[in-house]
């Protein structure tokens, strides 16, 4: 049968048509990816837990099931990992942590218990940015991820080992969290897909919280089908989660290859302003497609998306709610936080009750704006981040304004917004810049309308293109 | 335009949550704080007629359901 080489490469929609034709097997295709991971660690740094025996007993158990015929559908057998944020019954979860570092959680997340119940085989959990609060994964307590396209580059965060681990193919599929950026950043720069679904769409229980308001749970794969593969696994009400929805959930497959002759897409001029050279130039690239496969592109404006009063009325609320779950930590433990969470959690301490009320109100506002817009067009397009992955402890990014960024407002500028609209949002590849490093946009849809935005997303990935695999 | 300052920023932490910070988390998060102060003002301003936060009862009572008896 197929060489590990070849097993690796594979998407979950193709991994599965192999597995029903029985020409690879679950326990082949899992000891592929366990190799794998023994292989590219010592570079990667994506996991902080890996867990090969149970991931060995799963792929035993599945092929069982799948020599009996009780096939579960198509993530059976699919080798995932998750983000070390989600709770996992008796398997280690840190969050990226000093404090956790020896917690064991007596239950699991609800997107792991669906993808279990799926056939799912857990390969490990995935190293990120301290408690999800950051977007470099340069992690102070289980080390940095690096970028499988540039070793002394960051992969982005708050989920940077779940984007690593997919492009150095030692996890098929992964679970990333997003509060500000953090599933579609790391994707953007490390060339993956990554869906942030609408607020409440999946499930948050048993994930540790940075901030319930907008903290989102969604799919990191390396095609947009497979998101919306794994979408259809973990979406839906959650009695665990009351703020989870009960908006019923269609197939998301079911419309991704309708494609998107005479839809409209709106590039939101505020969100394409100020980009690195190559992104500016990859995006124009990708409108030109979105064009040829019969869509009409228009601009648009809506002007308090992008303001510094609309990201700071997120920020509010991140920070606010971030204190009020790590208060008490923050003053018996501080010194086990790595300094950039500690500060976030200190800069909390300033956000007053009135302000923070008055940041709700304000997402209210925002949700508005963007829906009225949403009225005309079927998704809003950006780049994903305004620059390609920058190098392990760079803080400030030079523009090609001459201006230079903090590197965290560069990643999290276009995408942020985003979370205090609640709206599903998804990066997807666009291209690799000369120095080889992947850049990407993001579409951005109609609340609770996953299907559209997963829609145009496979439209545009199908017309661009294979993406390759970094050499590592 | 009204400003913190470390000393102002410290004693808060102190007064307010029993917090000791340091000098120099002081004198950044004064900076954030400031900046942060500034953005409150231009939202206090926005017309948010209509708009509530939204502090969900129906979730607030089914987790209140939920949780078993203590």
């Amino acid at each position: 049968m197929a060489n590990n080489h070849q097993l690796l490469d594979l998407d979950v929609a193709a991994l599965g048509e192999l597995y029903r034709r029985r020409e690879v097997s679950p326990v082949e295709v899992t000891a592929a990816y366990l190799d794998r991971i023994e292989q590219t660690e010592p570079k990667i740094n994506a996991y902080i837990t890996v867990t090969a025996d149970l991931a060995r007993a799963a792929a035993q158990a599945a092929e069982r099931e799948m020599a009996a015929d009780a096939y579960r559908g198509p993530f059976h057998g699919v080798p995932t990992a998750l983000k070390d944020l989600c709770y996992t019954r008796d398997i280690r979860t840190t969050g990226g942590s000093k404090i956790l570092a020896d917690f064991i959680p007596g239950h699991d997340a609800t997107v792991w218990t669906r993808l279990r119940e799926a056939g799912a085989i857990l390969l490990g959990k995935l190293n990120l940015h301290e408690f999800a609060a950051g977007g470099s994964s340069n992690n102070p307590h289980w080390g940095p991820v690096h970028n499988p396209y540039d070793l002394d580059r960051i992969p982005g965060g708050s989920s940077g080992g779940s984007a690593a681990a997919l492009m150095a193919r030692s996890a098929l599929a992964a679970i990333g969290t997003d509060t500000g950026g953090s599933i579609r950043i790391p994707a953007a720069v490390t060339g993956c897909v990554g869906l942030k679904p609408t607020y409440s769409r999946v499930s948050r229980y048993g994930v540790i919280p940075l901030s319930y308001s907008v903290d989102h749970v969604g799919p990191m794969t390396r095609t947009v089908r497979d998101a919306a593969l794994m979408l259809n696994v973990i979406a839906g009400p959650d009695p665990h989660d009351t703020t989870s929805s009960s908006i019923p959930v269609p197939d998301y497959t079911r419309e991704l290859e309708a494609g998107i002759k005479g839809m409209r897409v709106a590039v939101v001029r505020e969100l394409a302003t100020q980009l690195a050279t190559e992104v500016e130039k990859s995006f124009k690239s990708a409108l030109k497609t979105l064009e040829g496969l019969g869509a009409t592109v228009e601009e648009v404006s809506i002007p308090f998306l992008a303001t510094s009063a609309a990201s700071t009325a997120r920020t509010m609320i991140v920070r606010a709610e971030a204190l009020e779950y790590h208060e008490r930590w923050l003053r018996e433990r501080a010194s086990e936080y790595g300094p950039d969470v500690r500060a976030l959690l200190e800069q909390g301490m300033m956000v007053s009750a009135s302000n923070y009320v008055r940041a709700h109100r304000v997402r209210a506002l925002m949700l508005a704006e963007t829906e009225r817009t949403l009225e005309k067009y079927s998704v809003l397009i950006s780049p994903a981040c305004k620059i390609t992955a920058p190098k392990i402890g760079e803080d400030r990014v030079r523009m090609p304004s001459g201006e230079t960024l903090p590197v965290l407002a560069a990643l999290v500028a276009l995408v942020a917004p985003f979370n205090a609209t609640g709206q599903p949002a998804i990066a997807v590849p666009s291209g690799l810049s000369t120095d080889g490093l992947p850049i990407s946009i993001q579409f951005v849809g109609r609340s609770f309308d996953e299907a559209t935005v997963l829609r145009v997303a496979y439209a545009y990935e199908q017309a661009r293109g294979s993406f390759p695999f970094p050499k590592i | 335009m009204a400003e913190f300052t470390p000393a102002a920023v410290a004693r808060l932490a102190r007064d307010l949550f029993d917090y000791e910070m340091s000098a120099d988390s002081a004198a950044s998060v004064a900076k954030v704080a400031t900046t942060m102060l500034a953005d409150a003002k231009v939202l206090s301003a926005l017309d948010l007629d209509g708009l509530e936060p939204a502090f969900s009862y129906p979730a607030i009572l089914a987790q209140a359901r939920l949780r078993p008896g203590k």
